[in-house]
């Protein structure tokens, strides 16, 4: 709708008018706003200060990952899947790996899938520890970013003591991990799951669960009710937040989850409140699973005994000509996996990460496909924010935890 | 009062530079960096900020979220072919006199993404004073990417910049 | 159950159990899949399968439909084969909500086209870009890296694409 505002001067305007009689406003949030987590963009629809209607627009963070894995060979593509959730790297390099081990029927040794469980459950603690620092951050706890980062500093340290890395670790390989766990890192895993983090979470608990402001700010907002969340097929803290106890650690075991004891977090509060009170759960069981992790850590190898998938060790190099030949062809064109295919999902601190591969037997896949929790959990922002005050849709975007690598990819 | 005497009610308390050296001082002592994260590396940025690495020893502890208050963009992450016009804006919004940091492999050259959808290297695009390798670099590595930048900006003064 | 004359074929593959449907019906098989107590679409995508010799497909674009059932725990893929420049195909956002941005994601990566489909548009490249970057005819781009020879040969386009 054109209006002349004065002599030949005219504006367009939507024309629409809201419940209080004033004209909706369409906003642009981000893609560079501070509290969008990323570079998620949004471009909301405003009456006064309520949310009527939001369109994400994503891709600024499209990385071409599933294209670029179709060039690598399969034990190079380990890398890239690092990359696009990346608050949590081994958790990505699991789907993958099993996905490729599924395709090759090989199966990984115990102490491989213990040490596979280790590293998850340290990067689920870290990617929640990094989400209730930015959240805290948003809604005006600014200490909790110093605290929490303190602790995920500690795991950084893990990574580093057991895969050389802080990040972006490539530590679970299809075929078992890259090295075994050394005494040091034993140690530090003892230290941070008897004193440490049962102490530290407690620490957050103290510092946001009863915290008026905290409270305010999320009780009662982004209400998503069990029925919408299945139908939006949200997963993570997303669903068990609206009492859904659905856990793929859980539902559909995989690399030995079905051993360890531990509770699906649940809360029947459905608001961003209960997703917080769901990851603060998490993170307990997390130390759970991680303290019986480490005392039931089976001794053996940690890779498979393939030649044909995995390089073999350093001194039979010397005496052996048909390792040489082996470390040879696997380093030139890398090893091919028979044709079919295979989706295979794990769960991550977002929610169900997949990893679909097509393989035509050559030594690249013909098609990797990252199903993304973010990519999902977003649609239902609208569900979540709508009537809402745009204030209040920085806590909503906070607790859902999109991470926009793992949404664009 | 003659010249002596105004020598001796100051004491000690001048110190003759020159203003070149007085204003790189000043600004090379409070780089406010624009707080913008792309990808993996801005985690990292994240945590150069906190407690345990402290960038505000540094004078950068104060992350703008607008762009017309900060003097240094660290381009931390990726930069895909969708982001590239909306990260030139904004440097452009910057006001003069303004530096860039590009953190981590990506940003510098692409990274393992050597493929369509990322621009190979933010330098096509905005000039870049200091590089950072790594993927992501280290805290300690942004920290000293800023000092580097800092002697750079001290040595420049109030040149415009080459 | 679904109807036995909406399966072309079905069969197991690694472990997951699969089922080809005709592509002219594919929104009534999921449909009758989502009656059965398939109530969620884990994702949907698309396998470009140009060129490939190591099976026999009957046409270049596989549409994948993963289905979960929440109470039984069980999976089912479904397939669908489509050919022609751009393929065409109906849209299923009615019957699971998230497959409306999958879609997209599949038109942008693949030029898929669903029909009823109501916001068909790029998601995750801009709005003006050309081409559908995850075809196999479409090279992989970026800049040519000394000792990367495979790369350079992969990312000339095949003879008859
Ligand atoms: S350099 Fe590495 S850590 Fe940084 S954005 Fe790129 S992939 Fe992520």
């Amino acid at each position: 709708m054109t209006t002349e505002i004065g002599q030949g001067i005219t504006v367009d305007r939507t024309g629409e008018t809201g419940a209080f009689g004033g004209e909706l406003l369409t906003v642009n949030f981000g893609p560079h706003h501070p509290s969008t987590h990323g570079v998620l963009r949004l471009v909301v629809d405003l009456d006064g200060e309520q949310v009527k209607r939001i369109k994400p627009v994503i891709g600024y963070l499209h990385t071409g990952i599933e294209k670029q894995m179709e060039a690598l060979r399969w034990q190079q593509g380990v890398v890239v899947t690092d990359r696009h959730d990346y608050l949590s790297p081994p958790i990505n390099n699991l789907a993958y790996a099993l996905a490729v081990e599924r395709l090759m029927g090989v199966e990984v040794p115990p102490r491989a899938q213990a040490l596979r469980v280790i590293m998850c459950e340290l990067t689920r603690l870290s990617s929640h520890l990094v989400w209730m620092g930015t959240s805290g951050l948003e809604l005006g706890a600014m200490s909790m970013l110093m605290y929490c980062f303190r602790d995920r500093d500690t795991i950084m340290d893990m990574n580093e003591e057991i895969s050389g890395f802080r990040m972006h670790t490539s530590y679970i390989r299809p075929g078992g991990v890259f090295a075994d766990a050394t005494p040091r890192f034993l140690d530090m895993l003892d230290r941070f799951t008897a004193k440490t983090m049962t102490k530290n979470v407690d620490e957050y608990e103290a510092l946001l669960t009863d915290n008026p402001i905290w409270r305010r700010r999320t009780i009662g907002i982004g209400r998503l009710s069990a029925e919408d969340a299945k139908v939006l097929g949200a997963t993570g803290p997303m669903l068990r937040g609206s009492g859904v106890a659905w856990d793929l650690r859980k539902a559909m075991p995989y690399s030995g989850y079905e051993n360890y004891d531990f509770e699906i977090a649940t809360s029947d509060l459905c608001d961003c409140y209960g997703r917080y009170l769901v990851r603060i759960k998490e993170m307990r069981e997390s130390v759970k699973i991680l303290r019986q992790a480490l005392d039931r850590l089976p001794d053996g190898p940690i890779n498979v005994d393939d030649r044909k998938m995995l390089p073999p060790p350093r001194e039979e190099l010397e005496t052996s000509m048909e390792a040489v030949i082996h470390h040879f062809k696997l380093f030139t064109e890398g090893y091919s996996v028979p044709p079919g295919d295979v989706y295979v999902a794990v769960e991550s601190g977002r929610g169900e990460n997949g990893c679909y591969i097509s393989s035509d037997g050559t030594h690249k896949p013909r098609r990797v496909k990252f199903r993304s929790a973010s990519f999902v959990n977003l649609q239902a922002l609208e569900r979540m924010a709508l009537n809402h005050f745009i204030a209040d849709m920085i806590a909503i975007i906070g607790t859902a935890d999109t991470v926009l690598g793992d949404c664009d990819r | 009062m003659g010249i002596e005497a105004l020598a001796e009610s100051l004491g000690q308390n001048f110190l003759t530079t020159t203003l070149g050296k007085l204003v790189g001082w000043g600004r090379g002592n409070s780089v406010w960096p624009a707080q913008f994260g792309l990808a993996c590396c801005a985690i990292e940025m994240i945590a150069t900020a906190t407690a345990g690495v402290d960038i505000g020893r540094f004078g950068s502890e104060a992350f703008r979220a607008s762009p017309r208050q900060s003097d240094l963009m660290i381009v931390s992450g990726r930069v895909s072919q969708k982001m590239a016009p909306i990260l030139r804006t904004i440097y452009d919004q910057m006001p003069e006199p303004k530096w860039v940091i590009s953190m981590g492999a990506c940003a510098s050259t692409g990274g393992v993404f050597n493929n369509y959808a990322l621009l190979q290297g933010v330098d096509k695009i905005v000039p870049v004073d200091v590089y950072i390798p790594g993927c992501p670099p280290r805290p300690e590595d942004l920290l000293n990417a800023l000092m580097i930048l800092q002697e750079r900006i001290k040595a420049q003064g109030i040149l415009p910049r080459q | 159950m679904i109807p036995e004359a909406l399966v072309v074929d079905r069969g197991v593959s690694a472990g997951d159990s699969w089922l080809t449907v005709d592509p002219a019906k594919v929104h009534d098989a999921l449909s009758a899949l989502k009656d059965e107590g398939y109530s969620l679409l884990v994702f949907l995508t698309c396998v470009d399968h140009l060129l490939d010799s190591s099976r026999n497909w009957p046409a270049r674009y596989e549409l994948l439909y993963e289905l979960r059932n929440l109470e039984t725990r069980e999976q089912v893929r479904v397939r669908a084969f489509v050919d022609g420049d751009p393929p065409h195909i109906d849209s299923v956002h009615d019957l699971f909500p998230p497959a409306n941005w999958d879609e997209r994601e599949t038109y942008d990566m693949f030029g898929v086209v669903f029909e009823n489909h109501p916001d068909l548009t790029r998601i995750l490249m801009p709005d003006d870009w050309v081409g559908h970057p995850l075809r196999r005819d479409y090279p992989v781009g970026g800049e040519v890296v000394e000792f990367s020879e495979e790369h350079e040969t992969w990312q000339t386009a095949p003879e008859k694409a």
